[in-house]
């Protein structure tokens, strides 16, 4: 090769690469036409499933095309990292259209309130499938007030205790129904040896490491709420305190203390993976879960994995349990899991908003969400006294669309009312639990503990909140650990209001007395 | 001047795309470290943000979580200078000693490999060794010493771990460039040695270190810019409630801020003054190798 072609080729190198790295420098690629939504671009979590995102031209993404009359641009997100995601995409200049923000996270309150996102307020209720059918948790998911997003409606009550069923057999005793009967079932399931083996090798209560902040529905939430703590936030006096800052909390902890000291909780709470959760459960090295009560389900299918014959004897489940004074106080979820937020820099105009909602509208009618959470009937599923069965799974495009559909569900929203079906229970005895969990959840509905404060958000809240909020989930874990004393605890929670905590405070009871009014 | 400019024209050409790499992808990024200057909200971007000179600075060092990070990325730093450096030296000086070439490179390819596994890896083996009550180490710890280990949770037994997980994962690795210099002693030199009547120590405290030297004060300058990295992901993966009062370094805390809290332009800040303390440190050192007669790196 003579030299000249040697400097033509790396001169051709440089003047291929260079516009390349240049383009994707600069500002976002223009739009083939703005004005034109044909298109719709949309960003979702993945979750759970084969792990596989679904493929634009799988039949589901196809029917979900056909029936909205939109092309769809989905980019799926694994779970795991779609908060990091979420605020990396934030900081671009290039958003998606239609967004799942899985809560406020403090990124998503900045570019909100800085104008990102379509205030959405009062503009919802002209669609009939957006309307909230529950004006609270419409609230709930605002920011001060403001609705930034279609709220994803969830159940409003979820926390359950788990125990082993087999277990209490043994040993005579009846699933705990307060706080008192958990201590005493615990102990016994410590002490008593409940699986009989002639070991003390078994324990009470499993609780794993928690991976967020005080107030993140962690088990220890949970007790603190049937104790009479606030959940998150409650009203004092008039005014508003962090649940953390109470008597009742205190004693909250103190009995949790009492069980880990006792040795009624497994002994590595501060560490263990919380994506082992059902392991010691299910080997029987602990006996009670308080988590989800779909958690129920998923270890009765690890039972029957392991003995179809009486799977039915080994879980069984109870809602929230009466406090010390033999009160219900229940914790309940905020009623929602995110929003569709939508955003003003891909979607200028009115019309084109009004586009997206009516896109957002069609999805959440009953046809919508069938299409979304079951899949096509006939296809992949089939109706049998209003519950779904999936069809079998040896034909592989009806493998692909079952998976598939196990993640659309995440552009749905029943804002309105879940109205696709739910899947048949596969056996009498998931069936008895299915009824069971919806008889509690109803049941503690009414002595929902609501944080009254979930709509506010406060500006060192977003600046620091989660920073803070460690300072006690972490104390909480080390005064368990014996790390701290009570004082130590106490020192703790002084610390949070010193480090900022108290600007907060101020903060959301100016914005509490301003929404009371 | 300009007649050399011409005359190896075709060179300062090749050199063309090496300045492009470092312009495009280590130069133009750095106009990001100017939101450490501002209220930087990415709806408003760069320019649009409001300037707000050192304000986040000033935060930093008023923080009281500043002492503390600062306490514990130091500590860290000390711990990997002190025990992880030296390492590979002592093993690449022990390899060397091997007289069985075969055993010699099945030592060496072993100790490689821990080099190829993500932190992710090393820390659900860590998890798995050190598990509280069932872990195999702590099995036999807890046996030995008649005491319950808690490994994982403790935070006095956090930095151990680390540098226990960094030993082994970058011990063997790091002696190929040992090896290398090691190599390319001259023979003659220990052949001398040995005529004079030097032993073993000997050979390998007159001859074989003072050989090496200038590899050590080279890796002991490239060592200084980054002290200060002490990991993300390692740290990360061992942090839990019990022990983030020693866990928490700078590249955890600027991911927490920055990633999950949105503190964009405070994060900045705080890798900012990460930067600066390396440069300055990689300056220092090489002073001090120059003052003491030792090639610096410039």
């Amino acid at each position: 090769m003579k030299p000249f072609n040697k400097i033509g080729a790396l001169l051709g190198a440089v003047a291929i690469t260079l516009p390349l790295t240049l383009a994707s420098c600069g500002k976002s690629e223009e739009k083939a036409d703005p004005a034109d939504l044909g298109t719709l671009t949309i960003m979702l979590p993945l979750i759970g499933g084969s792990g596989t995102a679904p493929a634009p031209d799988g039949e589901i993404h196809k029917a979900v095309e056909a029936f909205t009359g939109k092309k769809l641009e989905i980019t799926w997100i694994p779970n795991a990292n779609y908060g990091d995601r979420m605020n990396v995409t934030l900081a671009s200049d290039n958003l998606p259209e239609v967004m799942v923000s899985q809560g406020k996270l403090p990124a998503f309150v900045q570019s909100a309130e800085a104008g990102a996102f379509w205030d959405l307020t009062n503009k919802l209720d002209s669609y009939p499938n957006l309307k909230a059918a529950n004006k609270q948790i419409e609230r709930n998911s605002s920011i001060n007030g403001k609705v930034y997003g279609v709220f994803r409606g969830r159940d409003p009550m979820r926390a359950a205790v788990i125990v082993r069923e087999d277990w209490l057999t043994k040993l005579g005793l009846k699933m705990p129904e307060t706080v008192d009967d958990l201590y005493n079932v615990a102990k016994a399931f410590t002490e008593n040896d409940p699986d009989g083996n002639g070991k003390k090798d078994t324990y009470g209560l499993i609780i794993p490491k928690w991976p967020a902040g005080y107030g993140s529905a962690s088990p220890y939430d949970v007790v603190e709420t049937w104790f009479g703590a606030p959940n998150g936030w409650g009203e004092r006096n008039g005014k508003l305190v962090p649940g953390f800052d109470t008597e009742e909390f205190l004693a909250a902890n103190r009995y949790m203390k009492k069980m880990i000291t006792e040795g009624l909780v497994n002994p590595d709470y501060a560490t263990f993976d919380s994506g082992k959760w059902e392991q010691p459960f299910f080997q029987g090295k602990g006996g009670i879960i308080v988590d989800v009560s779909s958690r129920g389900p998923s270890l009765l299918k690890l039972f029957k994995e392991k003995d179809a014959a009486n799977y039915d004897s080994y879980v069984d489940l109870t809602g929230n349990l009466k406090g010390p004074d033999g009160k219900l106080r229940a914790f309940p979820t905020t009623g929602y899991n995110g929003f569709l937020a939508i955003s003003k820099q891909s979607v200028p105009t009115e019309a084109e908003l009004d586009d997206v909602l009516n896109v957002l509208n069609k999805l959440s009618s009953k046809e919508g969400q069938i299409l979304l959470n079951n899949g096509i009937e006939g296809r992949n599923f089939t109706v049998q006294d209003g519950f779904a069965i999936g069809k079998p799974q040896d034909d592989p495009a009806v493998k692909t669309m079952t998976s598939d559909v196990s993640y659309f569900g995440q552009l749905g929203t029943a804002t309105a009312g879940y109205q696709a079906y739910v899947g048949l229970p596969p056996g009498k005895a998931e069936r008895a639990m299915y009824e069971k969990r919806l008889k509690f959840h109803k049941a503690d509905e009414a002595s929902a503990v609501h944080n009254p404060a979930q709509m506010i958000i406060s500006k060192t809240q977003v600046a620091k909140g989660a920073q803070l909020d460690l300072i006690v989930s972490d104390a909480r874990i080390k005064y368990f650990a014996g790390q701290i004393d009570e004082a130590g605890l106490k020192a703790e929670i002084k610390r949070w209001y010193d480090q900022g905590g108290q600007d907060i405070v101020n903060e959301m009871n100016e914005q509490y007395a301003k929404i009371k009014k | 001047m300009m007649t050399q400019v011409v005359r190896y024209r075709w060179l300062f050409v090749l050199l063309l795309p090496g300045l492009a790499y470092f312009a495009i992808f280590k130069y133009a990024p750095m106009y990001g470290v100017t939101i450490a200057f501002q209220d930087y909200l990415p709806f408003l971007g760069f320019t649009g943000s409001p300037w707000v000179g050192l304000k986040h600075f000033e935060n930093l060092f008023s923080s009281p979580d500043f002492p503390r990070v600062l306490g514990n990325t130091l500590i860290l730093a000390g711990l990997n200078a002190v025990f992880v450096f030296p390492a590979p030296i002592v093993v690449a000086l022990l390899l060397n000693e091997v007289r069985l070439n075969v055993l010699k490179r099945a030592v060496q390819s072993a100790i490689y490999i821990p080099h190829f596994l993500s932190w992710t890896i090393v820390a659900a083996l860590t998890y798995l060794l050190f598990a509280l009550d069932v872990g195999p180490i702590t099995q036999a710890m807890n046996s030995l010493f008649g005491e319950r280990f808690d490994f994982l949770a403790d935070p006095d037994w956090f930095r151990p771990l680390v540098v226990l997980q960094t030993l082994w994962k970058s011990t063997g690795w790091g002696t190929i460039i040992y090896l290398a210099a090691l190599a390319g002693v001259d023979p003659n030199l220990y052949e001398a040695a040995r005529i004079d009547g030097a032993g073993r120590w000997q050979q390998m405290w007159h001859v074989t270190l003072p050989a090496i030297r200038s590899t050590i004060v080279i890796m002991t300058i490239l060592l200084a810019g980054n002290l200060l990295d002490t990991g993300f992901e390692q740290i990360y993966l061992l942090t839990n409630s019990l022990n983030r009062s020693v866990a928490e370094v700078f590249d955890t805390y600027v991911y927490f801020l920055g990633i999950t809290q949105g503190a964009y332009s405070y994060s900045t800040a705080v890798g900012l003054f990460k930067a600066v303390v390396g440069i300055v440190l990689i300056y220092g050192v090489n002073w001090v190798a120059r003052r003491f007669g030792q090639t610096g790196l410039f």
